[in-house]
């Protein structure tokens, strides 16, 4: 990003960061989106009117029009299936499932026509649809809430699955995602939303139409350098995985945070050049255990760590447990100590 | 501060509209969630609407006698920004509270 520098001093006081939360990064991203991309619509349910129940989608009808900024009646099928219509037809749709758990109606429209309708066409028909999904746990909502489907999405083939974890991360991955023309999932850590930090703007850039904003979207992401072990994490485990690395310090244990943001393709060179150096990985996550995200990082890091690994990869994560209700919630989610004793079977193992 | 607008819900079967009877609080009043703000008539039943959620009371829509449809605008709430949509609680970011404690010996790497 040494280039980004450089144009940022060129450009003196349009490019101050604005100080944003990440449901006002989301908000500017879909804006800035909307204006630049005519075909660019944005539909589901409350995303009109009201401005979505998490304000990501506040004041765009407003701005953008009733026609493609509206309502979709309560039916995640019909907000899908219209918006692999659309695709069709050459728009690029941007759907909001309202939560993670209404995802699920709406898993057929996604498997078996969203993602693979490129492939099905001989690349005739691609998909430039984001669909953004409120996802992930922490706010103490009821049932279908607070659901992890990353390993869910990633399994599909055709889709690709990104999740942010502070403000620049969600403005810079939504920007990206949008203008690809392959169909993406965007998990929005929900507990995050009203999390504030600053955040580099495209059009705060002169670049000449080559935006350094979006060519940092594209991999994962070092969210905080260390020596002895690399916590690999994604959404708002990110940050929780940050203050433990804090914690880690004082006990003199120097921890890498791996911010993944994609999880589907995974960046493996990245896992490959973080753990090649610390040599001990935790992999940190909201999911159930079973069949999670974090058994493919881990199968990762040891293919392509095997020969420096100090110890079994160690994974900390949720349990194969529905998703409890608000007053379990602390108990389910990986919390500091559990993530702590994760790293300290990894300091303690010894081989033989 | 946002505005948040909360429409006359559909107060049973089926039902379009609901008269105003009398208001229980006044723009400006500071609210909490379940405290009634308005007694309504439908063509079945007087009753009185619970607040969805705590804030202030930035407008009344209707005086009393006065007809509002289902899904029009009966109150706007003024909120902080930083509060929840329809479910769930704005987390608070609180210091990291720790049990454990790391010991390693790094030196053998």
């Amino acid at each position: 990003m040494g280039g980004t520098e450089t144009m940022m001093a060129g450009t003196a006081a349009s490019a101050a960061p604005l100080e944003l939360s990440l449901q006002g990064a989301l908000n500017l991203a879909l804006d800035e989106i909307l204006a630049e991309d005519p075909k660019a619509l944005v539909l589901g349910e409350d995303v009109g009117t009201l401005g979505g129940v998490f304000r990501v989608t506040s004041g765009l009808a407003g701005k953008h029009g009733a026609a493609r900024v509206f309502d979709t009646p309560l039916a995640e099928s019909g907000i899908l299936g219209m918006s692999i219509g659309l695709a069709m037809a050459g728009f690029h749709p941007i759907p909001e499932v309202q939560f993670d758990g209404f995802a699920y109606p709406a898993v057929n429209q996604i498997v078996c026509q969203l993602g693979r309708m490129n492939y099905r066409s001989r690349g005739t028909l691609p998909m430039p649809v984001t669909l953004r999904v409120p996802s992930f746990g922490g706010i103490r909502a009821p049932e279908h809430h607070g659901e992890s489907l990353e390993a869910l999405f990633a399994h599909v083939p055709g889709l690709k699955v990104v999740s942010p974890a502070d403000p620049q991360q969600g403005y810079t991955l939504l920007k990206a995602a949008a203008r690809m023309p392959d169909p993406v999932i965007f998990m929005e850590p929900k507990s995050r939303y009203w999390q504030k930090g600053q955040v580099i703007t495209e059009s705060g850039l002169d670049d000449g139409g080559k935006s350094p904003v979006a060519d940092g979207a594209a991999g994962a992401r070092i969210a905080r350098p260390g020596r002895h072990l690399t916590l690999v994490a994604w959404g708002a485990m990110v940050a929780r995985c940050l203050q433990v690395a804090e914690l880690a310090a004082e006990d003199g244990i120097d921890v890498e945070v791996l911010d993944l943001r994609w999880l589907k393709p995974i960046h493996a060179d990245a896992l490959a050049a973080s753990v090649g150096k610390t040599r001990r990985a935790v992999v940190v996550h909201e999911a159930p255990r079973t069949s999670g995200l974090g058994a493919e990082v881990a199968q990762i890091i040891t293919e392509r760590c095997f020969g420096t690994l100090k110890a079994p990869v160690e994974r900390v994560t949720g349990f194969d447990v529905p998703y409890p209700s608000g007053d379990l919630e602390d108990e389910y989610i990986p919390n500091i100590d559990r993530i702590l004793f994760g790293i300290q079977r990894v300091l303690e193992y010894k081989r033989g | 501060m946002a505005e948040l607008p909360f429409p006359l819900p559909d107060l049973g079967e089926g039902l379009i509209e609901a008269t105003v009877l009398e208001w229980l609080v006044a723009e400006g009043d500071q609210v909490e969630r379940n405290q009634p703000l308005v007694e309504v008539e439908t063509t079945k039943s007087a009753l009185e609407l619970p607040s969805p959620q705590s804030g202030m009371v930035l407008k009344v829509h209707g005086a009393p006698g006065d007809v509002i449809k289902v899904g029009e605008p009966l109150v706007v709430f003024e909120v902080p920004d930083d509060t929840a949509g329809i479910v769930g609680t704005v987390p608070t970011e609180e210091a990291p509270k720790r049990r454990v404690r790391l010991s390693a010996n790094l030196d053998e790497d």
